[in-house]
């Protein structure tokens, strides 16, 4: 296994213009990559010796879909990026003085189009792999596309975040609200008819996100946005990080010198590719793509995966202890300035769980901001049913979702297939995401944000 | 005086280009060996006292400067280097960049065989020798490459490489102006690899006046082959991540065991 894994690393380095360029096959293992980034691990039965993660979910997750099963879509689209001072926002951090302004794309076509606004999963950027996926396959279905970063991206949380607390998604809803409401406003144009209609998807935690934004522009009325299309959503934000946080338990143990092990073997990983290659990138699709070939067990595909979320936690957790003091990795009286050494900082934060980050810093931060909340209160707020009357009855809700999905227990299956019955598509495989891009995921797709998806028969 | 600062700029560009590539294998079979080690190597185990911390490993004596210079690269590269090598990639088709990669690296060739030699591998001098000649000639000037389909492939070395080969390590992490993370020991290769250049002067090319001409454009043509963006992860700890990515990256490619000690599990 591990010398197929080599070879097929070599060949992945041999291609012209390494990753710049890649050819297909180097792309669809790009892709299979990236697609595994927002993922995590675990099938709603418990067949695998992980208990919440089987084997084909996890391999799913990181190498992707096979290459005959993917969508057949053009290489790149016409981007522009736009950097972006928002409105509304707090002041910034010195130590985030990279951010003040929010990094997004722009796919324009030639004339009036449906404009679809695309969110990013959990630290995800505007330009994630997955969002470029998805841009190819809904300009070249005739979209305007905008894509956003994930509100607990770092570059989201400095230029944007009202709070600088991410992961509410009430809080997040409302902040990504503001943020498309101006940029749609810049990119509408004078005549304003360049916008047929405005459409949101988003996958993973990108997907309640756009849920979400649908809804409270319903209450607003500012943008009229149509449809949502939620791809592999969580349902309850605290269900999926206990999952999270239980698979690298279970995947590396809970003692920081496994963790620490497997970190190093990871980015050691990583620099043997920049080695060989013109291209550094330290996002998350790279490093899974990186570690792929070290991920020689199920055990570490778990725990290379479940490394992927936290290199975003550590961001996001970094950002939250900053804003308001919590003090876990910083000290509040003297907060780290541009030029500072971090390193501390980041081994502390290493070692924190996404529970963690809910105790030390979202709890205190929303209790104490909240009148009346409770810490049950916030994990309730935190779970689609907040607009579950929405989600039920307005007919331009849609939902993507795979029979092993990771982030989901059983329960939040049920719920989704409750909620959204025919809106909803469960696909028999893939995890998390580890199907996006396949001809059915992208058809579906296509069919949702237009309003002519009919499930076929059940 | 100006010749001097550009040609000094020229050769800190050019060589630029050489940090950012694989030590030549010492078999000939250089991705191989780097994969193969890439793959393995959290098989091995070496070291003294055990360290488990990954970050402990870098030694960066000089972080303060560093840092600086880091956002300053961040910056420079946002304001004024990406974008120019974004319009440099816009207004010429791929196959005149090529040309232009393949140009620079062909004037590179020089500092190949000089450090094959130096590294007692007089092979690895004569391919580079017999790349440089095919290409100058056959590829008119080293704008095409024909000796790479004839089974020479480009075997990158540096001075710093060099060092390393005699048991140089790599001395404290040194974050260049402009060409980025490196070390003590690779950034003074740089200026060696720079000052061969510039005195063995190819075809007057690096003692003319418009020396600094042709090193904007090997810049320029460096940055649109690497496919890197600042700061594009939003992470406030790119700095400790890149400089333990290089250094790591570095210590592979001299072949030197990065895998944690004994007693980290």
């Amino acid at each position: 296994m591990k010398n197929e894994q080599a070879s097929r690393r070599y060949r992945w380095r041999r291609l012209p213009g390494r990753f710049a360029i890649p050819g297909q096959a180097g792309l669809a293992l790009l892709l299979s990559l990236a697609l595994a980034t927002t993922c995590l691990a675990a099938p709603a039965d418990s067949e695998s010796p992980l208990g919440l993660a089987d084997s084909a979910a996890l391999r799913a997750m990181v190498f992707g879909p096979d290459p005959e099963n993917l969508a057949p879509l053009p290489e790149t689209v016409p981007t522009r990026e736009m950097n972006i001072a928002i409105e509304g926002g707090l002041p910034v951090p010195d130590v985030f003085w990279f951010n003040r302004k929010l990094r997004v794309h722009f796919s324009e076509q030639p004339g009036p189009a449906p404009l679809a606004i695309l969110i990013a999963g959990t630290g995800g950027n505007a330009d994630s792999q997955k969002l470029r996926l998805l841009r190819r396959a809904l300009y070249a279905a005739g979209h305007h596309v905008l894509t956003l970063p994930s509100p607990t991206f770092p570059g989201f949380i400095v230029a944007a975040s009202s709070t600088g607390v991410a992961g509410d998604l009430y809080q997040d809803g409302l902040d990504l609200h503001r943020v498309a409401t101006q940029l749609v406003g810049q990119l509408r144009g004078r005549k304003g008819d360049r916008f047929t209609e405005i459409n949101v998807i988003g996958y993973s935690l990108g997907g309640a996100n756009a849920a979400m934004l649908k809804a409270i522009d319903g209450e607003a009325g500012t943008l009229g946005i149509r449809r949502a299309v939620a791809i592999n959503p969580p349902v309850s934000l605290f269900s999926t990080i206990g999952r999270l946080d239980h698979l690298l338990e279970l995947s590396v143990g809970d003692n920081e010198q496994g963790f620490d092990r497997l970190y190093h073997d990871i980015y050691t990983q990583l620099s043997s590719l920049y080695a060989v290659s013109d291209a550094m990138h330290i996002d998350q699709d790279f490093l899974l793509g990186a570690a792929a070939s070290v991920l020689d067990s199920d055990r570490r595909l778990a725990a290379g995966i479940s490394l992927s979320f936290r290199m975003s936690l550590i961001n996001l957790f970094f950002a939250g202890d900053i804003y308001t003091g919590a003090g876990v990795a910083t000290d509040p009286q003297h907060p780290p300035r541009r030029g500072d050494s971090l390193e501390e900082a980041m081994r502390v934060l290493r070692h924190q769980s996404f529970s963690a980050y809910f105790e030390r810093v979202f709890a205190p931060f929303y209790l104490a901001r909240r009148p009346g909340a409770t810490r049950e209160s916030l994990i309730a707020d935190n779970h689609l049913e907040i607009i579950g009357d929405l989600l039920r009855s307005d007919p331009d809700y849609y939902a993507q979702t795979n029979a092993d999905e990771l982030i989901l227990d059983r329960e939040d299956l049920d719920w989704l297939r409750r909620t959204f019955g025919p809106r909803l598509v469960v696909y028999d495989h893939g995890g998390h995401l580890g199907n996006l891009g396949e001809k059915q995921q992208i058809q579906d797709l296509l069919d949702m944000v237009s309003g002519r998806y009919a499930r076929s028969a059940p | 005086m100006n010749k001097i600062v550009s040609a000094a700029s020229l050769a800190l560009l050019m060589a630029g280009c050489a940090s950012h590539h694989p030590a030549p294998p010492a078999t000939g079979q250089p991705s191989a060996t780097i994969v193969e080690k890439a793959a393995h190597g959290a098989a091995a185990r070496g070291g003294t006292a055990p360290d488990c911390q990954m970050e402990s490993s870098v030694a960066d004596p000089w972080e303060p400067f560093n840092r600086a210079v880091y956002n300053f690269n961040a910056r420079f590269d946002e304001a004024i280097f990406l974008p120019v090598s974004r319009g440099y990639t816009r207004i010429l088709p791929r196959p005149v960049r090529s040309s232009v990669t393949n140009f620079f690296k062909n004037l590179g060739e020089l500092g190949n065989i000089v450090n094959h030699g130096l590294q007692g591998r007089i092979s690895g001098s004569a391919h580079s020798l017999s790349r440089f000649l095919i290409n100058t000639t056959i590829g008119i000037g080293g704008l095409f490459d024909p000796a790479k389909p004839l089974g020479l492939e480009r075997l990158p070395t540096g001075f710093g490489h060099t060092l390393a080969h005699w048991g140089a390590g790599p001395g404290p992490y040194l974050v260049l102006p402009l060409a980025g993370p490196s070390s003590l020991r690779d950034g003074g290769g740089l200026l060696f690899d720079g000052t061969v250049s510039y005195s063995v002067n190819l075809a007057g090319l690096y003692q003319s006046d418009h020396a600094w001409a042709l090193g904007t454009t090997a810049a320029i043509d460096t940055r649109s082959n690497v496919n890197f963006r600042y700061y594009a992860s939003g992470s406030p700890f790119e700095y400790e991540t890149v400089r333990f990515l290089y250094s790591n990256m570095r210590m592979i490619e001299s072949g030197v065991d990065t895998a944690l000690p004994d007693g980290c599990e």
